[in-house]
């Protein structure tokens, strides 16, 4: 059997070292193209120039709510007093969700929380409903709170939380307010 | 040289693929062109021009002879003020679109009224049940105030979400007010359920506003004894006035 000497030619222009360069040029173009749509989408969203998720500088105005609503779960602690069966359930109620919009206020604001006050904004005293008639003022002013801070507020998160409460406290107010005894068309402001 | 001339090879059909514009299945006759979408934006101007839209369907939908025939003498007067109340939101609306050169809408959001708007209404004249006047009203209250909420997450200027907000709870406050009618006194504050299990209408459903679809039973019980559900969402891309 005769003896088969193979040899690899190279021509002198186009050697080894040049073809693995190409190739790899042509990966790593493929790689750019295929992650190109993902440098772009950061590119663009960076571009269009949204609203931040989170600001700084609305840490003060969420304190202020912050201290608003300590001051309201003050307040219904105190007003539930002298309550009983369903107008102790619904004022509860309300408690609770003062408590739950403290707590989101907390959290959000995590280190950068201050220690808000506790000192009731009031006494609400007397039949269920006088107690009701002073507690819907309460709710009334801080929903204004909230809608006048959500005005100077740049964070989206912190707007979008401020929104989903104020739209729970104007049914508070309203509700309050019928039990008060308002008419239907009185209580919602009109 | 074969290896490299293969991996060079199938590296071009690879981004030759990835680079074509047609399509990559043989057709045999006329294929119909698609038409790229306009590249539209979710601006300010747009959200007011939906509001509006909303704030006409809601009018449009409180004021049908189809719920103000069936509405008793104490609630009829009430959903007719809250009509009205909607229709007085368009004057501020049009300031907040006009100081922005935007132009107003004057319209009902097609859109929505196709999708569930009609819908609810036609429930509402079929089970001829006056019960089903509030059960409407709540709800459309309901998701007007969803939509004012939910356009503060999409809103750029934080001016204009403060104003937003403040024309979606007098949504929020109507909406506690028609709950009340329904299921009144502070025994309806809290949700509930009847002797049966059935839940009750609750004033205060929940902590924070929500987002999510409002759902209403309306029209005539059917043979299985249920009623219809409606489901109705916020505006969405797709039903945004542009």
């Amino acid at each position: 059997m005769p003896y088969v000497d193979t040899h690899q030619v190279e021509s002198p222009d186009m050697s080894m070292t040049t073809r693995r360069r190409l190739i790899a040029s042509l990966l790593t173009g493929g790689a750019i193209v295929a992650a190109a749509p993902l440098f772009a989408g950061r590119a663009s969203a960076a571009e269009a120039g949204g609203p931040p998720h989170r600001d700084a500088a609305d840490n003060d105005a969420l304190n202020a709510s912050l201290e608003r609503e300590s001051r309201m779960v003050a307040t219904y602690r105190k007003a539930i007093g002298g309550l009983t069966e369903n107008d102790l359930i619904a004022m509860t109620l309300i408690l609770d969700h003062h408590v739950a919009y403290a707590q989101a206020l907390t959290g959000y604001l995590a280190v950068d929380v201050k220690t808000p006050g506790s000192a009731p904004l009031a006494s609400p005293a007397g039949s269920l409903a006088s107690v009701a008639r002073q507690l819907a003022a309460l709710e009334d002013q801080t929903a204004t709170i909230h809608t006048d801070n959500l005005a100077t507020i740049k964070g989206i998160d912190a707007a979008m939380l401020l929104a989903s409460i104020v739209t729970v406290e104007a049914r508070h107010s309203a509700a309050l307010e019928l039990v008060a005894g308002a008419s239907p068309i009185a209580a919602v402001g009109n | 040289m074969l290896r490299s001339s293969g991996a060079l090879a199938a590296t071009s059909a690879v981004l030759a693929a990835c680079s074509s514009t047609k399509p990559s299945v043989a057709r045999i006759g006329e294929s119909p062109t698609t038409v790229k979408l306009e590249d539209l934006a979710v601006t300010d101007v747009v959200l007011l021009r939906t509001a509006m839209s909303m704030e006409t369907m809601a009018s449009a939908m409180l004021s049908d002879s189809g719920v103000t025939a069936l509405a008793s003498k104490d609630t009829a007067s009430v959903i007719a003020a809250f009509a009205a109340d909607h229709t007085s939101h368009l004057e501020d609306l049009r300031v907040l679109i006009s100081a922005r050169n935007g132009e107003a809408y004057s319209d009902t959001n097609a859109k929505l009224m196709q999708a569930y708007g009609q819908t609810a209404l036609d429930l509402v004249a079929s089970g001829k049940l006056p019960a089903d006047t509030l059960a409407l009203t709540l709800a459309v209250e309901t998701l007007i105030a969803g939509t004012y909420q939910y356009f503060v997450s999409l809103t750029v200027q934080p001016a204009l979400r403060a104003d937003l907000v403040r024309i979606g709870a007098r949504s929020s406050r109507r909406a506690a007010v028609t709950a009340q009618l329904i299921n009144g006194g502070t025994g309806g504050f809290a949700p509930a359920n009847d002797k049966d299990g059935v839940a009750l209408v609750a004033t205060l459903p929940g902590a924070f506003g929500s987002l999510s679809a409002v759902q209403v039973q309306l029209g005539p019980v059917n043979d299985t004894g249920t009623r219809a559900t409606v489901l109705m969402d916020t505006p969405s891309l797709n039903s945004l006035i542009y």
